[in-house]
């Protein structure tokens, strides 16, 4: 299963939906779609995360890349309705209180 | 044991998620729960994207050998290559948490998330050169 990603921008707010797996092979095309969504969103970065069915450190790392870059141009960055497997890999890395979660 | 496995793959990061699913499935057929045996399928898959990563410094051509051995009271898990080997300050366990995300790396992240899945977890050279990570599991039946 690979990876799908959806960008959704309205005025108020840009939502990235993820959805299969982020990994090693597929993590790149997240955070170049995150990196390159950001300075153009004015408002806030949301990314949807329910479809997400594995996530491994590179996906983690490319969520913390994002979330920085996003303090960076004063935008907001939350993770919306993140899955089962998601959850598990923050908790399991400690990483899951640094994100703001909707 | 006759239900032991041994296989090569190729350094593609492609592939892993080939890996992942065989692992899976040994792991579930040794009555592990299925979140047990989602963490050990990440910190598998974290070990082998180590190799390609590091070791192999992205090249796809390299040679990565995943052995999955059961015994009595642990399931036994090992992952090597022939790549670069791995400086030992890189595989030390650190405390996880508070995190210091200005500082995270992936790569030191995948092997804390090993440490912190495995009962034992230890660093070798390997045979032919590079590394081999041997991480032990504790069956609790």
């Amino acid at each position: 299963m690979g990876l799908t990603i959806d960008i959704e921008r309205s005025s108020d707010e840009t939502l990235i939906r993820v959805a299969g797996e982020v990994d090693l092979y597929s993590s790149p095309e997240l955070r170049k779609t995150i990196l390159a969504a950001v300075p153009s969103v004015e408002a806030g970065l949301a990314i949807h995360l329910s479809g997400v069915t594995y996530i491994d450190s590179s996906g983690v790392a490319t969520l913390v890349e994002g979330m920085r870059s996003a303090r960076e141009y004063e935008i907001g960055f939350v993770l919306v309705a993140p899955s089962p497997a998601v959850t598990q890999v923050l908790e399991l890395a400690r990483l899951d209180s640094v994100f703001e979660v909707r | 044991m006759d239900r032991d496995l041994r296989v090569e793959v190729r350094s593609d990061p492609k592939l892993l998620s080939s890996i992942r699913s065989l692992v899976r499935r040994w792991v579930e057929s040794w009555d592990v729960d299925s979140k047990t045996a989602g963490e050990v399928v990440l910190a598998i898959d974290e070990a082998c994207a180590n190799a390609i990563r590091h070791a192999y410094e992205g090249r796809p051509d390299g040679c990565v050998e995943l052995t999955l051995h059961a015994e009595a009271d642990h399931l036994e898990f090992q992952v090597s290559d022939e790549g670069v080997p791995c400086p030992p300050e890189c595989a030390e366990r650190r405390p996880l948490g508070p995190p210091d995300i200005d500082n995270l790396q992936s790569g030191g992240l995948g092997i804390q998330l090993i440490h912190e899945v495995f009962d034992e977890v230890a660093f070798c050279p390997g045979k032919r050169g590079g590394n081999c990570i041997t991480m032990k599991l504790r069956r609790t039946k």
